[in-house]
């Protein structure tokens, strides 16, 4: 019976034989096109498009190399992309915002690239953040395709209707709480403050309020400033000044922002990013005022979060040379600027930041907010860099957003909530192989 | 055999369709002959007996493929640990991942539980079902009755209360959030007449109400029609002679509908408990299980846990899948006992 | 049988019943009188209107105009169950899962009788029916028959005023149903209930019936005793319905007439003379002369010849099928065996007085007095 099977098999292979011929005659044909380089892309605003056409103008220079930009909704490089990179799939480039994370996966280009004494010089504050724990110490593993801080984005006209100041720049976040719920009882607004419900954006507010989320390489999430911080947002959604229709219309760690909320003036004050900037200028136009604030203060600090996206290439490319120079043109100086000109994004580029960028942009709020969120970028805590290059961040990030919603919603009190935050990370960790215990 | 004249060959002579089905049988003909050699090949090699299991092969290489092994795959998963995806880099944990699962100390209070999210999604997934089963299996009866009966429009009915079925479960989910957000038809209804605003996706208790309420809405008409088949394959002589014995309506629905439907409305529950285990597309959309993990099912958990969150916790969504899937094989198992007793009696 | 206090019997009025469904009219307007106790078979072909009868009368389908009384009770706008009326289906449409014992209870319940009268009454119609030894089965492990039996307990438990049967035997095989004719009346003997019975088959009419409603398209052809309607057939339709084997029909035309005799020529032979009293027809008129096999006789002597065609030779009787010369079929019966062979021209006769004459016109009567005379 199984000497019968096997003989079978044989004959199967042999009728597949001619078919497998086929294919690899099919490949050597194809060697002598030109080298192709994919990048898995997400987009914000329109820096898809930007980068298109800035590929558009590499692949004339370079007819040896054609990049291919597959665009992909966000959660797509969120919940695909490690399983494809584990598999040793995916694409050569990727665009990715877990920097730490998915280190392990990164190439190193320093022994490809021509000039890597660029990087280390323009790029330096952001390099560690993709580097692997076990990797090269000067290791070049990508470069930041944008620079991102968290930071409040408040509609100023509903202010102005309701009569009531802007809160100064030294406020507090008790005084923007008072004055949101305040601006929006007047003016009937539904949501009179907004976070984006991820534990990225709900970290800088704890920062400020004296959190240190990490020891040493050890996580260290709950302490007094933390547990203030998820107070406050505990207490706002019960008195109104957060609505449960936001964070509570979706369950886990989903993310769920508010730029629809904000864009139709239902959202006085909005803990977002810079990130929404292209977006709002396009959505709400001339609608209404907007602007980006600085980050209200708490006892500690008055911080966001930093963060952003690089454009990482993966370990597991045929084409380390092309992905090198992809990488390489993206980064020089006049495209680098280009780029960041276009998309409105805050460069993460030494150089650049001290020159200044000319962005390309005539809306007032886009203009008054990029000023404010360059400032910011200054006025960030050294914790909040230091919690953003943490490779292990997203354990944190996830464990603290699911439980804070749990105490939200009633089901947990919130000290069983940071029972469970630290079971998580445990549990996050021996998954990864690390015993926290 | 008595051989026909033959029609003339000519092309012009032939319709459309005669041309169509020499051209058919021409080319089955040709293939036929091309599969030929091949076979008569492999027959040479394995024997007229082997060939069976060649003309088997294709059907056995998909199932092994996409059935069995991604069955053996998900055993393996569950006894091993780590947030790797390829198997080689899993480290084998046996049953850790089950005794995480199971770790509580009383399985009434989630909170004793080391994975209370597993078991808040199973005591959510148990209250679903069961109030959405009877639920289902109440109003897909009666639906049926109404639609069995003397009715205008008959037709019409029939088609409205299964429309719903046909429809993707995202765009049911999307149609009812659409009704029932903050700024929803429903609440617009509600304000205008001077209502206040209901959080019904919001508030746990509403939410959980609309899960049950929108799944029921969904696939209710599935199940109506179900019955409504069993309901016709009774006698109408059975209701007569109910009629000529002087029987009240009442007791002709207990005594004579309810017992000769009953091997129908077994399949229905098992059906629709089934069903109800793994609900989940719809929810997903409506409500993201939320607010907190009021809506948050087994099959959500399982997702989630292996996929959605940043550390992929492949075990014990793997053991969670294993462990439902013991529960639907139970299921399942007593479906095919009862629609086979139904059969022999 | 059952205790003299117990049995009631009840008479039925129809008076002009129709029956529609929708724009087609079944009943044109019914006249029927049942006496108490009468064994009353509605017999006609299918779809003559006769089970529609019957339900109108159950009560199962409302009739469109007319009334119905049961013993001078007007009845027609009550329910099945209020009129006291006992069904037997043809498809005994017992309850499958139920018990023969609950399926005779099951009315019983309804009406909220005692457990133990209820008891009584079922074990009464079982032994009856013989059937007791199978109460605690279910119709699924029954044979014909005894479903059959089990259908008729259930209508006798109830005790009703007047049994209805829907073409009950016409599921069982020919042995079974012969034997179950029998038994049925040899129970309405013992009940003395007044039943209304359905049936297609003249020789269940026959048998059974005190009286025979022979129906065509929703209108009563003729109501007698069974023995009436083979001696005295108000028209063709029922000669030809009532009897086995058929009655011969043969085209005729007068050749002479006077009071009291009538000659006829028929068949492409001589003219016949028949006894008449008053028929008021014509030389010349065109008639349908019928004649029952079993009332012609080979003689050698007749007046008529038959080339046969086909013999039936049954032992006991014999059927000659034959060709007159014009043309028509005719059919013999006669007592015992015959020696007579295909193709071989036979002389015939009709019996004295047994031949019938019908009109040709529209209903095609019966024209007296050769129908009148035996």
């Amino acid at each position: 019976m199984f000497k019968q099977l096997k003989t079978i098999t044989g004959g199967l292979m042999a009728l597949c034989m001619p078919v497998a011929a086929m294919m690899a005659a099919a490949n050597t044909a194809k060697a002598a096109d030109p080298t192709e380089v994919r990048i898995m892309w997400y987009s914000d605003g329109n820096e898809g498009d930007v980068m298109r056409d800035l590929l558009d103008r590499f692949e004339k220079q370079n007819p040896d190399i054609k990049v291919t930009l597959d665009r992909v909704p966000y959660k797509t490089v969120v919940e695909q992309l490690p399983a494809l990179l584990d598999s040793g799939q995916g694409p050569d480039l990727a665009r990715v915002t877990d920097l730490g994370g998915l280190s392990r996966h990164y190439l190193d280009l320093r022994p490809h690239l021509k000039n890597a004494k660029y990087f280390d010089d323009n790029f330096a504050s952001s390099l560690p953040w993709f580097r692997p724990a076990n990797g090269n110490k000067d290791g070049i593993y990508g470069v930041m395709s944008q620079l991102a801080l968290t930071l409040p984005l408040v509609n100023t006209t509903l202010f102005q209707q309701a009569g009531i100041p802007l809160p100064g720049p030294k406020a507090t976040w008790d005084d923007w709480a008072k004055a949101s719920k305040a601006v929006a009882d007047k003016v009937k607004a539904p949501y009179p403050m907004a976070f984006d419900r991820s534990g990225h954006r709900i970290s800088g507010m704890s920062i400020s309020m004296g959190g240190k989320f990490i020891d040493g390489d050890k996580p260290a999430l709950v302490d007094a400033g933390f547990k203030s911080g998820m107070k406050n947002l505990v207490d706002w959604h019960a008195n109104g000044t957060m609505s449960k229709a936001l964070w509570g219309s979706v369950g886990g760690t989903a993310y769920r922002g508010a730029t629809e909320e904000f864009a139709n003036a239902q959202v006085v004050f909005y803990m977002s990013g810079t990130w929404q900037f292209t977006q709002f200028a396009k959505t709400v136009a001339k609608n209404f005022e907007w602007q980006a604030v600085a980050n209200p203060c708490g006892p500690a600090a008055c911080t966001g979060m930093p963060g952003g996206a690089a454009l990482v290439p993966i370990k597991a490319t045929k084409n380390p040379q092309a992905v090198a120079r992809v990488v390489e043109y993206f980064a020089s100086e006049p495209v680098y600027e280009e780029y960041h000109a276009r998309t409105l994004f805050l460069p993460a580029h030494a150089g650049l930041a001290k020159k200044g960028i000319n962005y390309v942009t005539d809306d007032a709020n886009v203009k008054k907010s990029l000023a404010i969120a360059v400032e910011q970028v200054a006025q960030t805590s050294p914790i909040a860099f230091k919690f953003q290059g943490y490779e292990h961040n997203r354990i944190l990030f996830n464990a603290m957003i699911s439980r804070v919603n749990q105490a939200i919603s009633g089901e947990m009190s919130l000290d069983d909530a940071y029972t469970r935050m630290q079971a998580d990370i445990v549990e996050g960790f021996a998954a990864k192989g690390i015993k926290l215990q | 055999m008595k051989q026909n004249a033959q029609p003339p060959l000519d092309a012009e002579m032939s319709t459309t369709a005669e041309r169509f089905s020499r051209g058919f049988a021409l080319a089955y003909t040709g293939l036929m002959r091309a599969l030929e050699p091949p076979f008569a090949a492999i027959q040479k090699r394995v024997g007229i007996k082997g060939m069976a299991y060649v003309f088997v092969a294709p059907n056995m290489i998909i199932f092994s493929v996409f059935v069995a092994l991604p069955m053996i795959l998900n055993i393996w998963y569950a006894l091993t640990g780590s947030n790797r995806l390829m198997i080689g880099e899993r480290p084998f944990v046996g049953l850790d991942n089950f005794s995480a699962l199971l770790d509580c100390k009383d399985y009434l209070d989630v909170n004793s539980c080391k994975q209370d999210r597993f078991w808040r999604a199973v005591h959510n997934s148990v209250l679903f079902v069961a109030l959405q089963v009877t639920a289902m299996v109440a109003l897909s009866l009666v639906t049926a009755l109404i639609l069995n009966g003397k009715l205008r429009a008959r037709g019409f009915f029939r088609a409205v209360f299964f429309f719903p079925v046909l429809l993707s479960p995202v765009v049911v989910a999307l149609i009812w959030k659409w009704i029932l957000q903050r700024d929803g038809l429903l609440n617009a209804f509600l304000m205008d007449g001077g209502f206040e605003r209901v959080a019904f996706l919001h508030d746990a208790s509403w939410s959980f109400f609309w899960t049950v309420f929108v799944s029921v809405w969904a696939h209710m008409g599935f199940y109506a029609l179900i019955l409504l088949a069993g309901l016709q394959a009774i006698p109408a002589d059975l209701y007569e002679a109910a009629e000529m014995d002087g029987t009240p309506k009442w007791r002709v629905f207990w005594r004579i509908t309810v017992p000769l439907l009953l091997p129908t409305l077994l399949v229905v529950v098992i059906l629709s408990l089934i069903r109800a285990v793994q609900a989940f597309d719809e929810i997903y959309v409506l409500t993201g299980g939320g607010p907190g993990t009021a809506t948050q099912f087994i099959v959500q958990y399982i997702y989630e846990t292996a996929f959605a969150n940043q550390v992929h916790l492949l075990g014990l969504a793997a053991a969670a899948s294993l462990l439902v899937a013991v529960v639907l094989m139970v299921l399942t198992l007593l479906q095919l006992r009862i629609s086979y007793h139904g059969k022999t009696s | 049988m059952r205790p003299e206090s117990d049995i009631s019997m009840a008479s039925l009025t129809l008076d002009t019943i129709t029956k529609s469904f929708g724009q087609l009219e079944i009943l044109h307007g019914i006249d029927l009188d049942i006496a108490d106790g009468e064994f009353v078979v509605f017999v006609g072909p299918s779809g003559c209107g006769k089970s529609t009868l019957l339900r109108v009368i159950a009560g199962l389908e409302p009739a469109t105009g007319g009334t119905i009384a049961i013993d001078g009770e007007d009845v027609t706008h009550h329910s099945a169950a209020a009129r006291g009326l006992a069904m037997v289906f043809q498809s005994y449409a017992l309850y499958p899962h139920m018990s023969v014992y609950d399926n005779l209870a099951f009315g019983l319940e309804n009406m909220r009788m005692p457990k133990d009268q209820i008891a009584q009454r079922v074990n009464t119609a079982a032994q009856l029916l013989q059937i007791d030894k199978l109460l605690q089965r279910k119709p699924g492990q029954l044979s014909g028959g005894q479903r059959q039996r089990v259908a008729i307990g259930r209508a006798i438990t109830r005790n009703p005023k007047i049994f209805l049967f829907d073409e009950p035997l016409s599921n069982l095989d020919a042995e079974l149903r012969v034997q179950m004719r029998i038994e049925l009346s040899k129970l309405h003997k013992d009940l003395k209930s007044t039943m209304i019975y359905v049936t297609h088959d003249q020789v269940e009419a026959m048998t059974m019936a005190d009286k025979i409603v022979v129906l065509r398209d929703g209108r009563i052809e003729q109501i007698g005793k069974p023995l009436d309607l083979y001696n005295h057939p108000a028209n063709k339709f029922v000669a030809g319905f009532i009897g086995s084997p058929r009655m011969n029909f043969i085209s005729a035309r007068v050749t002479q007439s006077s009071a009291t005799r009538v000659s006829v020529s028929c068949g492409g032979m001589q003219d016949t003379a028949l006894p008449v009293n008053g028929t008021g027809l014509a030389q010349g008129d065109m008639v349908s002369l019928g004649i029952r096999p079993e009332h012609l006789e080979l003689d050698a002597a007749g007046d008529w010849t038959l080339t046969v065609d086909v013999v039936e030779q049954l032992g006991g009787t014999s059927f000659i099928h034959g060709t007159l010369p014009s043309n028509e079929a005719l059919s013999i019966a006669v007592n015992g065996q015959t020696n007579v062979s295909h193709g071989q021209p036979i002389r015939i006769r009709p019996k004295p007085g047994m031949v019938h004459l019908f009109a040709t016109t529209e209903g095609e009567r019966a024209l007296p007095p050769s129908s009148a005379s035996v």
